[in-house]
């Protein structure tokens, strides 16, 4: 430390040494950091500025930031491609601490005076977003927002994107192609610089924030991997995989692979894509096939009611056609029944008739010559027959007498007896009271 | 009971058109697959309309400004 040269008295009761002229204090602790050890430091490459003598830009990582100078003659001599100290470059740097200490009318100002530089390659650049990458996965951050729903026909869409570029028409041009004229809420942010990580996660925040919103397209076109370098920020993927509403992901061209591609709902090869992705569905289409449903029913309503009204129409004939039937059936059975009656009287008829000519015949043979003797014997019988007969005696004169009972009185005892008789003869009968011949 | 969303009313109403094309449905069960099927079919119908009215772009920082006022 400088030897201190107070020239002006110091403050009552304070302890402390002093007072010094600042710019001999500020020398010394100039003295004090170079002599610091010289070392090689890494970082992302900040707010570049390039002045005739000398390039001044700010190391940053996510825990600090020093600010660097290298004369410029120093830088030209490194030979670097025009562009290769961009905004977002990962850069190696060598030197030490050094201080301007300013002077009446400049104002100091602490930097890292660069001597050495060297541009990480993407290879350094990858290998710290696979580190990262890995991270990311191994706490399932990555599968978060793959997990969420995403609706076919979002009411409202976010965006974030850049005001100023070809990822905003492309997203328009991506929902018009789809049809859809929804809602749609633009969050503009710068995609590249440092403070774009944290812009993007705001903007995304804000827009999840928002009831409405189904679905956050984030989008930006192409560039370098260090153009990109925002989107691999460790803070603003975090954020996207905690959203509550799935994120759309088209950042640079579709070979390009940031980190926000693998924690987003879905990685899309450009913005157009990821506006088509946001809306899955064609709105026309969709229509039309709505269309076709709607035909589709009213068909099957129908056809429902009127298959049915035909089927109890038919049900409803089924009883006539039934008796119908069964009466054609009937009468066809009666014309049978006739007919067979007739064959059968017919066939009975010639049986009966050969029956009566065979009888004839039998009866012809039967009687034959004896017919006459038969006739003769028989009148002899009725002859004698008739001779005995008591018609024929009382015919001839004779009279029959009998009692009340119609016995016949053979005696005169048995008259006597009788009393009251009748007698028959061969013309009537007359009655008599007998009495004893005296 | 749930709200009812695109993907679900579109997803029922497929549903309901491949029990109808199955000709397993009675009568009943066809007309009141049918009544559900015309509901589902008007709200569809309304989402659509709901993105088809025209884009309404609105800027986040104004949304929010608005809802802070």
């Amino acid at each position: 430390m400088a030897v201190p040269a107070p020239s002006t008295t110091g403050i009552p009761g304070s302890a402390l040494p002093g007072p010094y002229a600042v710019g001999e204090y500020a020398a010394a602790l100039r003295a004090r950091l170079r002599g610091f050890a010289r070392v090689q430091l890494t970082g992302e490459a900040c707010d570049v500025k390039v002045t005739r003598a000398r390039v001044y830009f700010e190391l940053r990582d996510e825990r600090g930031a020093i600010p660097c100078a290298m004369w410029r003659e120093d830088f030209e001599r490194l030979g670097l491609p025009p562009g290769a100290l961009a905004q977002g470059a990962q850069v190696v740097v060598a030197g030490g601490c050094d201080l301007y200490p300013g002077s009446a009318s400049g104002s100091p100002h602490f930097h890292f005076a660069v001597t050495g530089l060297r541009i990480a390659g993407e290879g350094d650049l990858l290998a710290r977003i696979e580190r990262l990458r890995r991270r990311l996965v191994a706490e399932g951050l990555c599968e978060r927002q793959q997990a969420l729903p995403r609706p076919l026909l979002p009411r409202t869409i976010g965006v974030v994107c850049a005001e100023r570029g070809k990822a905003r028409d492309d997203v328009l041009a991506g929902l018009q192609r789809r049809g859809w004229a929804g809602r749609l809420v633009w969050a503009f942010a710068p995609v590249q610089d440092r403070h774009a990580a944290p812009a993007i996660g705001r903007a995304l925040g804000d827009l999840a924030a928002l009831p409405e919103t189904e679905v956050v397209i984030v989008a930006r076109g192409g560039g370098s991997l260090a153009d990109l370098l925002a989107f691999c920020d460790e803070t603003l993927c975090r954020t996207v995989a905690m959203l509550r509403v799935p994120v759309l992901a088209s950042v640079g061209h579709h070979t390009d692979r940031t980190l926000i591609d693998d924690v987003a709902a879905v990685s899309c090869s450009t913005p157009t894509h990821a506006a088509e992705a946001a809306v899955p569905l064609h709105v026309g289409a969709a229509r039309d096939a709505l269309a076709r449903a709607s035909g589709r029913l009213a068909r099957a309503g129908r056809r429902a009611v009127t298959d049915r009204a035909r089927s109890l129409a038919r049900l409803s004939r089924a009883p006539g056609a039934h008796v119908a039937r069964q009466r054609r059936e009937l009468h066809g059975r009666t014309r049978e029944l006739q007919a067979s009656a007739r064959r059968r009287v017919e066939s009975e008829r010639r049986a009966s008739a050969r029956a009566a000519r065979a009888l004839a015949r039998g009866a012809a043979a039967a009687a034959g010559p004896q017919r006459t003797a038969r006739e003769q014997r028989l009148d002899g019988f009725a002859a004698a027959l008739a001779a005995h007969d008591p018609q024929r005696t009382l015919a001839r004169g004779y009279a029959l007498v009998e009692d009340a009972d119609g016995v016949a009185v053979t005696g005169a005892g048995a008259a006597l007896a009788a009393g009251d008789v009748r007698i028959r003869f061969a013309d009537g009968a007359v009655g008599a009271k007998v009495r004893e011949d005296t | 009971m749930s709200e009812l969303t695109y993907e679900a009313a579109s997803g029922r109403l497929e549903a309901i058109i491949e029990r109808l094309d199955s000709g397993e449905a009675g009568l009943r069960e066809t007309l009141e697959l049918c009544r559900e099927g015309r509901g589902l079919v008007e709200f569809c119908a309304a989402e659509l309309d709901e993105v088809s009215k025209g884009l309404e772009a609105l800027r986040l920082d104004e949304l929010v400004g608005r809802l802070d006022a």
